[in-house]
């Protein structure tokens, strides 16, 4: 576990943004590696089955919140800024992490799988089971959007 | 030299190494699995059900065949009665024909015995 546990922390803090529900889900994922654990075959199976099921997992909490009306769950319809009941977090944070909550859920997982886990796009496809085309979208269109936000919020990230 | 796109996806890279899980992060959910085995295993309630049915139906099944011994049992201790009480009835008549046959022999030799003295 003390190997995967930051992976696995990792990804549901960065979805989530928030330390207690994504500690929730990280435990909650562990309790179904578990559970699961006689079927997975290799170290490889494992990492890959811990990922999928860290960005399922995680989204799936974004949803509830969602549905609770909280509003830090909806922060990427905000556009471009991070909202107040975001801003209690800030502190913990780097700013790529800031700017990672203002995508959409699904962006926000095909971004960690290829930047924080290093997957090329197909393998990130594989792993959410989402069509290659789609991954390579998402991908754009979050590095385009986060690009202009630094540009506009953080001035080292300009291209200019 | 980095374009700056290649600079950016760089950057993002960087700052998103893995962070490290709370203290205490494994000991917490060390703690859960026994509870959760013993507590909310999914097949518990299945298991606990099977076990019942398996007992009810051997109850059952063992009430069924104490009753059908108990049946044989009877219906041999009546057939034994029933051919005791043939045979009891056999001998009897038995019995009560050969009483009756020598009443009438001895009937018969005194009726003779008395016409050969009034002769």
């Amino acid at each position: 576990m003390e190997r995967h546990q930051a992976r696995v922390f990792s990804i549901a803090f960065r979805i989530l943004g928030e330390s207690g529900t994504a500690e929730e889900v990280a435990q909650d994922v562990f309790l179904e590696l578990h559970r699961v654990l006689p079927r997975l075959e290799s170290d490889e199976h494992v990492t890959a089955w811990l990922r999928r099921v860290a960005c399922h997992r995680a989204t799936d909490a974004l949803r509830r919140r969602a549905a609770r009306g909280d509003a830090a769950a909806e922060e990427y319809q905000d556009g471009m800024q991070l909202r107040p009941a975001m801003r209690d977090f800030l502190p913990l944070m780097n700013r790529v992490e800031q700017l990672l909550l203002t995508l959409p859920p699904a962006q926000r997982a095909v971004m960690l799988l290829r930047y924080q886990e290093d997957l090329e796009p197909e393998d990130i496809a594989i792993e959410l089971g989402m069509p290659q085309a789609t991954v390579r979208s998402y991908l754009q269109r979050a590095v385009k959007m986060l690009r202009a936000k630094a540009e506009r919020t953080l001035k080292e990230y300009s291209r200019g | 030299m980095v374009e700056p796109i290649d600079r950016f996806e760089a950057e993002l890279k960087e700052q998103l190494q893995l962070r490290e899980a709370p203290a205490g992060f494994a000991d917490r959910v060390m703690a859960r699995i026994p509870a959760r085995r013993e507590g909310r295993h999914p097949w518990a309630p299945v298991v606990r059900w099977a076990t019942a049915a398996v007992l009810v139906g051997a109850v059952v099944a063992g009430g069924v065949e104490h009753d059908r011994r108990q049946r044989i049992e009877g219906e041999r201790a009546r057939a034994e009665v029933l051919l005791a009480l043939h045979i009891t009835g056999t001998t009897l008549n038995a019995v009560e024909r050969r009483i009756q046959a020598d009443g009438a022999s001895e009937r018969s030799q005194q009726n003779a015995e008395g016409t050969d003295e009034q002769q």
